[in-house]
């Protein structure tokens, strides 16, 4: 008897039903701001009213108001989790049982000069956790890569074959890299959509460090079937194989906190839900009908290409009445995160420049209010930063002129009646201690959470070692929330002016990050931090140690960035039982693969530094290397667009001919990278200089190609 | 025919080989071994049976093109035998417009694994094991599925009278200008938080 598919409770959303949500959230949000506000004005009135002051209060209302939307998030979410939300997306139809016999999904990884190991490593789990559903003949797999360096083009094709052969997934794992890597990742989206979209019906994408659960990938491709309105499903990706202090508190906090947070956010968002550019299935049609990506009036950093592309097209997919929804409860959806404070720093910055641009693309006539509320929000995830900077300014602004003037600071008596039994201190104490509680609340209530649940707590550790995880981590994030303010400020400073910061590779020791380079990237945090903190205590040693929290993150940057990027500190963490999280106490099959494979990498990889042009000397002198770039090189010629765009790029003309003789007569060093770049675009060449590498007498070569050729003879 | 070719191969008086040194036809081994050992063939016994195989051809051709080192001789007559292997195998004429053939060929050679299970076979002469022809005819690599070619076009977002203002970027020394404008802003600003 064939076994009965699962079921589960059926609900519609009704329409009006958000609106009111909305209008619930928003509500609640906006009058405990009203509230507090009006507290703290009333505590500049009895101070003495002044124009500074009313600088203080409308940025203390901007900050409040960003404090108390996080608040309730966590406040709606916790309830939603203790008494069940029924408008989930997986709660809405009954979806396991679903039939997806005959629907095409691909998979895509999009890559640019990713350390190719961990990527195919991570699409490996994910193929063979598929294969063990029996649905892979359903998906297909692409990496889509962007890179544009030689040597990583190269192994990422060695690195694709091998994979495949491994896998016996030849035909089912394909690998496409673009000549021009033209708008970035939506671009090469766009790229894989017009040559392959129209076979697929889905299409999921997944991000350099993505693992996906075989049972997850099925999961959404049913959910997308039972909902035919839906263009779009979100998943939220936990994070995991962090290994640092750093990325061991950012990956605890992300399996803690995320899932209450992001339940009051699906409560409000519904089906208006939002994109994050990875580990989402989306619905090729609507997709590629609506949702490609104009450029943006004007100059940079607004005008020009859209650079956080997620956000808006999920704007634009609902703009044109289909559904996007967080598939919030949906588990084996993973991610990684940066290892160190500096590395989080980079990423922050291109996410800051990406969601400022939306600042224009929030006046876009026909969005949806959600949406424009998701972009909204994003924005001042980069603004609060210099907004809470000027708010200290102005306070310390307003003190320090306070005492220059030798005006009196005695308080006068509150508007509010009931206030003026307060002291002026214990007023102030009393401002403060509320946001506090509003910004530690969901902290708070995700540990509830956790501890309303039992098998759940099991996951974290216990509720004892949960518990010290979230103080140890609340400690460490108040040392840390200075020091992205300075960053925020800095980021939405220099984009907003245009200039371009350049920022070094991370230098990173096997432990992590090196001193040298902490000092170079922090001096000027600590410095920061030593004048403004000797500023205040000669005003007033009272004041001082209310910003030593402030002040200490900013003075201690650099060992905290060092220290916390410590491998050895993070499985010091782990062995004490801090910051534990569901994958560490019970590692998923498509982790503990991916861990055993890269351990093996580890061992059996050559771990010498590889000579320059490595990849440029393998393409033209391994056999197998050469036949399998110049095959791929020669289908991707069958597609129009393609062969197109090898003209333009000039491949097949005689010059390239000629930079391939002297390639071999002066070296690589002789030929610039777009010239290498070239050579290595044009198969007629390849083959040649394949044959010509071998043939001609080795004093008819330059020293490096000598070089090469002896080191392949003697390659084992 | 035997003697004809001992002849050939065996060294004269004066210590050369086919009217050259035997170093310059040492430096020949090399290079025909250096490719073999390429192609990832292991067996010692094999890579050098089929490196003197090469060298034969060579020096059977070597006397009638005295100008050409022995080295460029054997590594044409190392490409020549390997494409017209190739051919064989594949039943697939070599063509002198491209080296498709031998592309294909290197291709077949790593998709049917000849370094891992077919060793033996490279270079000899057919008849091959069925499963080895067939998987080295077979072997084709494919980067993606068939085509299915379409074009998206982004629709442009109207942006209201924002556009406009976006346009005031495009005159010069509009950003210089209004950085000016808002740090005369922020001396009026200070000037009234401290007056």
């Amino acid at each position: 008897m064939p076994e009965k598919p699962p079921q589960v409770q059926v609900t519609s959303v009704p329409r009006v039903q958000r609106g009111w949500r909305l209008f619930v959230f928003y509500s609640s949000a906006l009058l405990l701001t009203g509230v507090v506000s009006l507290l703290f004005a009333d505590l500049l009135w009895r101070t003495g009213w002044s124009a500074s002051r009313t600088v203080l209060l409308v940025l203390f209302v901007i900050l409040f108001l960003l404090a108390a939307v996080g608040c309730m998030h966590g406040v709606y979410g916790f309830f939603l989790r203790t008494f069940g939300d029924r408008c989930r997306i997986t709660n809405l139809k009954n979806y396991l049982g679903q039939n997806i016999d005959g629907i095409s999904t691909a998979v895509v990884f999009p890559i640019y000069n990713e350390d190719s190991v961990r990527v195919y490593e991570g699409l490996r789990a994910t193929y063979e956790s598929l294969v063990k559903t029996g649905h892979l003949d359903r998906f297909d797999f692409f990496i889509l890569s962007d890179s544009t360096d030689p040597d990583k083009w190269i192994e990422e094709e060695r690195r694709w074959f091998d994979l495949i052969r491994e896998l016996d997934a030849l035909g089912k794992i394909y690998y496409r890299r673009r000549l021009d890597n033209e708008s970035r990742k939506s671009g090469n989206i766009r790229d894989f959509l017009s040559a392959w979209g129209r076979r697929y019906r889905y299409f999921m994408v997944c991000d350099a460090d993505s693992i996906m659960r075989g049972e997850t990938l099925v999961s959404l491709v049913k959910l997308m079937e039972v909902h035919p309105t839906t263009g779009l499903i979100q998943t939220v990706p936990a994070i995991v194989n962090a290994e640092s202090l750093f990325g061991r508190t950012q990956q605890f906090a992300n399996r803690l906190y995320a899932p209450v947070f992001i339940a009051g956010l699906n409560y409000w968002a519904l089906d208006l839900g939002n994109y994050w550019g990875h580990n989402a299935i989306i619905r090729t049609e609507p997709f590629m009908q609506f949702c490609d990506l104009p450029q943006l009036p004007g100059q940079k950093p607004f005008g020009g290409q859209i650079l956080s592309h997620d956000f808006v097209e999920a704007a634009l997919m609902s703009r044109e009445n289909w559904e996007v929804w967080f598939a919030y409860d949906l588990e084996g959806s993973y991610e990684e995160t940066p290892q160190a404070m500096i590395e989080n720093a980079q990423r922050e910055r291109r996410w800051c420049q990406g969601n400022l641009q939306h600042s224009l693309v929030l006046f876009a006539k026909g969005l949806r209010g959600v949406s424009r509320l998701h972009l909204i929000l994003g924005i001042f995830g980069y603004l609060a930063g210099p907004l809470w900077l000027a708010f200290l300014l102005t306070f310390n602004f307003i003190y320090a002129y306070q005492k220059h003037t030798g005006l009196s600071d005695i308080t006068v008596q509150a508007f509010t009646p009931y206030l003026s039994a307060l002291s002026g201190t214990a007023h102030a104490l009393l401002i403060f201690l509320i946001c506090m509680v509003v910004i530690m609340l969901p902290k708070f209530l995700a540990l509830i959470d956790l501890a309303n649940d039992w098998p759940r707590r099991r996951e974290f550790g216990g509720l004892a070692r949960a518990t010290t995880s979230v103080v140890a981590e609340t400690v460490f994030s108040t040392l840390h929330a200075p020091l992205l303010m300075l960053w925020h400020t800095r980021f939405v400073v220099t984009n907003i002016l245009g200039i371009s910061v350049g920022w070094a590779t991370q230098k990173r020791s096997a432990e992590g990050t090196t001193w040298l380079f902490a000092l170079q990237r922090h001096w000027g945090h600590t410095l920061i931090g030593l004048v403004w903190g000797a500023l205040m205590w000669q005003f007033e040693p009272a004041l001082f140690w209310w910003f030593t929290p402030v002040l200490a993150g900013m003075v201690l940057s650099i060992p905290l960035s060092v220290l916390t990027s410590r491998r050895r500190l993070g499985a010091r963490a782990r062995s004490a039982g801090l910051f534990l999280t569901p994958e560490e106490i019970k590692l998923p099959d498509e982790l503990l693969s991916l861990r055993s494979n890269m351990k093996i990498h580890e061992l059996t990889d050559d771990a010498t530094p590889s000579r320059a042009h490595a990849g440029l000397a393998e393409v033209v002198l391994d056999p197998y290397v050469n036949a399998i770039h110049v095959s791929l090189l020669r289908e991707k010629q069958l597609n129009p667009v393609y062969a197109e765009q090898f003209t333009k790029f000039g491949a097949g003309s005689d010059r390239v001919q000629k930079l391939g003789e002297k390639l071999l007569a002066e070296g690589p060093e002789k030929l610039s990278a777009s010239e290498r770049m070239l050579v290595m675009s044009d198969q007629r060449v390849l083959v040649w200089l394949h044959q010509q590498a071998w043939q001609r007498p080795g004093e008819t070569l330059t020293p490096w190609w000598r070089a090469a050729i002896l080191e392949y003879s003697r390659r084992d | 025919m035997e003697s004809a070719l001992n002849a050939a191969i065996l060294p004269d008086a004066s210590g050369r080989l086919a009217g050259r040194p035997l170093e310059e036809w040492n430096g020949a081994y090399a290079k025909v071994e250096n490719y073999f050992h390429a192609l990832r063939i292991r067996n010692k016994v094999l890579l050098g049976d089929l490196v003197l195989r090469v060298l034969e051809r060579a020096q059977r051709r070597a006397p009638a093109e005295p100008d050409r080192s022995a080295t460029q001789i054997a590594a044409e007559e190392m490409e020549r035998i390997v494409t017209e292997w190739f051919s064989e195998v594949l039943q697939s004429p070599p063509t002198k417009a491209d080296n498709s053939l031998s592309t294909r060929g290197r291709l077949a050679l790593l998709l049917a694994d000849m370094p891992g299970r077919w060793q033996e076979q490279f270079l000899r002469p057919g008849p091959w094991p069925e499963e080895f022809t067939s998987a080295m005819r077979e072997a084709f690599l494919r980067a993606g599925p068939d085509f299915q070619i379409s074009k998206m076009a982004p629709r442009p977002l109207d942006l209201g009278p924002i556009t406009t203002l976006t346009n005031l970027g495009r005159f010069p020394y509009f950003r210089m200008a209004l950085i000016w404008v808002l740090f005369a802003l922020m001396l009026i600003v200070v000037f009234i938080l401290t007056h």
